[in-house]
């Protein structure tokens, strides 16, 4: 397992590496090096803070099933589902903030903000559900005594939280009016199934590349993870097709203009290649397979395939809706590389994105070596 | 008796001392302007009409618009769409200016997460730019793309630099660094500072009517193709020409309720 350590580390050092430049170019030239513009005018940053936020809610939700259902199975898992909540909690918030046009007016959310607005909802409850989350991992470690029934309180709070934050990062997208894609009832409902999709993907991942394979349910727990992300996987695929297919059907232009966009536009190959393929149909055989998943590494490697696939149809769902132009011949009305209605991320935000990645797997990987409290405890 | 803004153009003004004249529309909506701004502003609501069997798709309006808010690249209040109608020999085309339409329920507004954007008593829809944190949630909201976000470009980057004051890159930057005055209040463009990092949109040149003075659009507008004033106003040549049959508003079925109004 060294190798492989080690390998991943190389990994995050040119990650955090390229991070560094990207991050640099950001905060002294802006977003003058982004390739979005005014029309496609969020881009990776937005897509990515998406998948990073639904990991963090779904992982919470995975959290009370140790530490408030008291799952047997799952028994010492919650730790680690908490503290893998706040720093994917972190890298999407991360993400977000740096992708706004005053980094410095931030604090106008809190202090003279409005709570009508759906992102400013969400901008407080992630706030109130990270100090939380943080709050409920200090609560697990016994350094304090505090009454069991405080920690059920505040994991009961913290599911209703997961729920209302991954419906809501929905309803962000959902409440648009201008935009017939994203303008559907469905997509407060879809969010937090592929919140606890994505979170089980990467539990998935983590757990069978760094579990504890000594202990006697790890087994069990594999194949309750595998399986548990083979159906979240067709339930996503379901709602996929329930979407794409009433919106071919209805036939509303700017709607059908964005499935096909998907499907057939300049995103085809990451829909069919990756979100299908690589994050679906790869995945699922391995998972299905009892052999193919008794290699450990092999369902630790569907875990993170099935996460590419989840990132990509984040991408996919902020993405077309924008390059389809509001009136017909937009585009055209006036010139200049800020307002087209294409859009691929520049190098800098790739590397800001990387960089991001490797500062939240070594995050991970330095926390899971050296806080002892992560590690599961076989006497349970 | 509904007057026809073909007919308006020499149509006898009711304000001016020789009541059969002919008179420029400019003049008459400078007429009506002055006497909107006497009322409340609560009492008034803007509204522009654009006329496109007028609109020759000349964009002297886009132009006018770039220059009087001095707009750097990237940003545009108001583009002209140009679509091509029809199959050969039956063929036209058609040019459709397209500014905010000051939606009287703008989706942009309740969006905004920290209140940067909200309605005036006149029902103009205003960003205040000190506020705004440029998360771009307005711009994916407008269901009419009438909102640009200011990237903190210019125009002479990458443009080659020359010796002295009056020519090159330096000499073109300075101009460009010049104020604005949107809102009422100069706005220079320096560092990270507001506009720049903003979200920014046509705003029926609130500074110029604070003044009396129309649109830029409106006055630049050599067709005369593009009519502004008080709809509250049932003297005014704006209200006279939305009472019209062939009179139509963008997306009108989203329930946004646009000010902008279409004459086909």
């Amino acid at each position: 397992m060294l190798w492989f350590k080690r390998l991943i580390w190389l990994g995050v050092a040119v990650a955090i590496a390229l991070g560094a430049w990207g991050i640099f170019a950001r905060l002294t030239t802006g977003h003058s090096e982004a390739n979005y513009g005014s029309y496609v005018v969020w881009g990776l940053w937005v897509a990515m803070y998406l998948f990073f936020v639904g990991i963090a809610a779904g992982m919470f939700m995975f959290a009370t099933l140790d530490l408030l259902f008291h799952v047997p199975l799952l028994r010492g898992t919650g730790r680690l589902a908490l503290f893998l909540t706040l720093i994917t909690l972190g890298a999407g918030l991360v993400h977000i903030w740096l992708d706004l046009g005053h980094l410095d007016r931030i604090w106008k959310v809190y202090l003279q903000g409005n709570l009508f607005s759906v992102m400013g909802q969400i901008v407080w409850g992630y706030t109130i559900f990270g100090l939380l989350t943080a709050f409920a991992l200090l609560l697990t470690l016994d350094w304090f005594k505090t009454p069991a029934w405080l920690l059920r309180v505040v994991m009961i709070i913290g599911l209703g939280l997961a729920f209302f934050l991954s419906g809501a990062v929905g309803a962000l997208l959902g409440v648009q009016i201008a935009r017939p894609f994203w303008h559907i009832g469905l997509f407060p409902v879809q969010f937090p199934v592929f919140s606890i999709g994505s979170a089980l993907a990467l539990f998935l991942a983590v757990w069978a590349f760094f579990g504890p394979r000594s202990d006697a349910r790890y087994a069990r727990q594999i194949q309750v993870l595998a399986i548990s992300v083979v159906v979240l996987q067709l339930i996503k695929t379901y709602f996929v097709w329930a979407d794409f297919s009433q919106s071919m059907y209805g036939g509303v232009p700017m709607n059908v203009q964005a499935v096909e966009e998907v499907m057939f536009g300049q995103y085809w190959w990451a829909f069919w290649l990756l979100q299908i393929g690589v994050g679906t149909v790869i995945p699922i055989i391995i998972l299905l397979v009892p052999q193919l998943r008794a290699h450990y590494w092999l369902a630790g490697a569907a875990g993170v395939m099935v996460l590419i696939g989840f990132a990509v149809a984040r991408a996919n769902i902020v993405f077309p809706a924008l390059t389809i132009p509001e009136i017909d011949a937009l585009a055209n009305a006036f010139n200049d590389p800020r307002l087209q209605f294409n859009y691929f991320p520049s190098a800098m935000e790739w590397a800001v994105t990387l960089g991001i990645l490797g500062l939240t797997t070594a995050a991970f990987l330095i926390a899971y070596d050296h806080l002892k409290f992560l590690k599961l405890k076989e006497a349970n | 008796m509904p007057v026809t803004s073909e007919q308006n153009v020499s149509a006898p003004s009711q304000t001016q001392d020789a009541p059969f004249a002919p008179q420029d529309v400019l003049l008459r909506m400078q007429a009506d302007l002055k006497r909107a701004l006497q009322k409340p502003a609560h009492e008034r609501r803007w509204i522009m009409v654009i006329d496109l069997r007028k609109c020759v798709g000349c964009s002297a309006c886009t132009i006018g618009c770039v220059v009087e808010n001095k707009l750097p690249p990237g940003v545009v209040y108001r583009p002209v769409i140009e679509e091509e109608i029809g199959t050969y020999p039956n063929v036209t085309r058609r040019f459709l200016p397209r500014p905010c339409m000051q939606c009287d329920n703008p989706p942009c507004v309740p969006v905004c997460p920290v209140n940067a954007t909200y309605q005036r008593a006149d029902g103009i829809v205003e960003i205040n730019y000190n506020q705004c944190i440029g998360c771009r949630y307005c711009v994916t909201a407008c269901p009419y793309g009438a909102r640009t976000f200011d990237f903190g470009a210019t125009y002479s980057e990458g443009t080659p630099e020359a010796a002295g004051l009056i020519l090159g890159q330096s000499a073109a930057q300075t101009m460009e660094r010049e104020p604005n005055f949107e809102y009422g209040r100069a706005w220079p463009r320096e560092g990270e500072a507001s506009p720049i990092g903003n979200v920014r949109k046509c705003q029926f040149c609130i500074h110029r009517l604070e003044a009396g003075m129309l649109p830029a659009c409106t006055t630049t507008c050599i067709g005369r193709a593009t009519y502004f004033g008080d709809a509250n106003d049932p003297q005014s040549l704006v209200s006279e020409l939305i009472a019209q049959p062939n009179v139509m508003r963008l997306k009108e079925e989203l329930g946004t309720a646009p000010k902008v109004y279409y004459l086909m």
